[in-house]
């Protein structure tokens, strides 16, 4: 079986965490993520009649003033960056944290996800889409379980590549 | 001898002045007499079914009102925590008291056995001719034997594990990597200066000792005293095996193949 290290970013709040308890069951405790920054789940995952073991790190916040330790970027074969549709400050900035991640982890691309859509009018939805600098890979609802499945195996795609 | 007359005008006067004078009582003693005999009936009817009752509440007092009390209870000793101390202290101070002297006992029995065993002529001749130990800790090592519990061998940046070795049932040992390899990863950023590493974690009664190399690093778990000498062999062996493998990499890329190398380098 192939394991990769799949990296998952963006702000606080933007329900990174809430993605990743739809997608898998965690078991550590939510102490850790708040001590030291990062929270690792494992998740296998089928992906074109292949098993892959995700391991997946959930990077608390990269708002540029936390100190973050590089070294959670280094060795990740795929990166997903997560903005909340509904709080326009986790996008407003898309670019320089997008060029940021790349920078830490040598990641050539990286999956943007717009969570929180069941928080947003359709209209809304459409306004946001256009006012996002990047292309958005995928909206997601993790209180839905709208796309969650597909953005994870979107990312497995990606490490695997 | 002749009978006296009776007066009948008098009797009859004396018994209508009784009847007008306790007509009143005669209708409370009536209605008092009705009230014994309904209730009489009543408790009859009723003495079974209280009596069912109270065997019922009996039997089924702890499922009544068991939560309850024990809340209250909870409360009660939540809020009274220094009377609950005061009055337990002299019952729970006698029973720890009681318990360390049994394990003093044993400890100082296992003590006395090792040393008896350790110091007898053929021992000592062999530790002559071995050299190396001291008395302590060969007495150390004999009552708290150092085990391997687990051991990890990482991919140092990805933290992805490439073989393991445990002697129990480890949840996920993928996800331990990863946590194991962000507290390293934390550790070093937070505290290091320059290319320092984390090499040792204590917690509890184990040591989790961390071997450094260019692409990966080998975390062994162990319980028990660790004396110089076993810390020695096992960091011995880690060098070795990781030798092993940063010369052939294959055995990065298959588990099983590695845990075989693991199980023959560090556990036998």
């Amino acid at each position: 079986m192939i394991a990769k290290k799949v990296l998952l970013v963006g702000n606080f709040g933007v329900g990174k965490t809430s993605l990743i308890r739809r997608f898998v069951l965690n078991q550590f405790s939510e102490d850790y993520i708040s001590t030291i920054g990062v929270r690792v789940s494992s998740k296998i995952v089928q992906f074109e009649n292949q098993e892959i073991k995700l391991l997946i790190w959930d990077v608390a916040g990269t708002s540029g003033n936390e100190k973050i330790p590089k070294a959670y970027f280094l060795g990740a074969s795929a990166a997903m960056y997560v903005f909340d549709l509904s709080r326009e400050e986790t996008y407003v900035s898309i670019d320089n944290y997008l060029e940021s991640i790349k920078e830490l982890s040598g990641l050539k691309d990286i999956i943007v996800v717009g969570n929180k859509k069941d928080l947003l009018t359709q209209e809304e939805l459409e306004s946001v889409i256009n006012t996002v600098s990047v292309k958005i890979d995928l909206i997601t609802s993790a209180k839905e379980d709208e796309n969650v499945e597909n953005a994870f195996l979107q990312l497995a795609s990606q490490a695997i590549k | 001898m002749e009978k006296p007359t009776v007066d009948n005008k008098k009797d009859n006067r004396f018994e209508l002045l009784r009847e007008l004078l306790l007509a009143e009582d005669r209708d409370k003693f009536t209605a008092l007499s009705e009230e014994i005999i309904e209730k009489e009936k009543l408790s009859k009817r009723v003495t079974p079914l209280v009596d069912e009752k109270i065997e019922d509440l009996r039997r089924n007092f702890p499922e009544y009102f068991g939560d309850t009390i024990t809340q209250t209870i909870k409360i009660q000793i939540r809020d009274s925590q220094d009377e609950v101390v005061e009055a337990l202290y002299p019952i729970m101070g006698k029973l720890i008291k009681k318990a360390i002297v049994s394990e003093i006992t044993k400890l100082s029995d296992s003590i006395n056995k090792t040393i008896k065993e350790k110091f007898s002529i053929k021992e000592i001749f062999t530790r002559f001719l071995k050299g190396k130990k001291n008395d302590a800790g060969v007495v150390l090592n004999e009552i708290f034997e150092p085990i391997i519990e687990e051991v990890f061998v990482i991919e140092k940046n990805s933290g992805l594990l490439s073989g393991s070795y445990t002697r129990g049932n480890t949840a996920d040992k993928d996800m331990i990597s990863g946590m194991l390899t962000a507290i390293k990863s934390f550790a070093e950023e937070a505290f290091s200066k320059e290319n320092q590493n984390l090499e040792d974690i204590k917690f509890d009664n184990f040591h989790l000792t961390i071997k450094n190399y260019k692409s990966i690093y080998i975390a062994i778990a162990t319980s028990g005293v660790l004396s110089g000498e076993f810390k020695e062999t096992i960091a011995d062996n880690v060098h070795n095996l990781a030798e092993i493998i940063l010369r052939d990499r294959t055995y990065l890329a298959d588990e099983a193949k590695l845990n075989l190398l693991i199980r023959k380098h560090i556990i036998t």
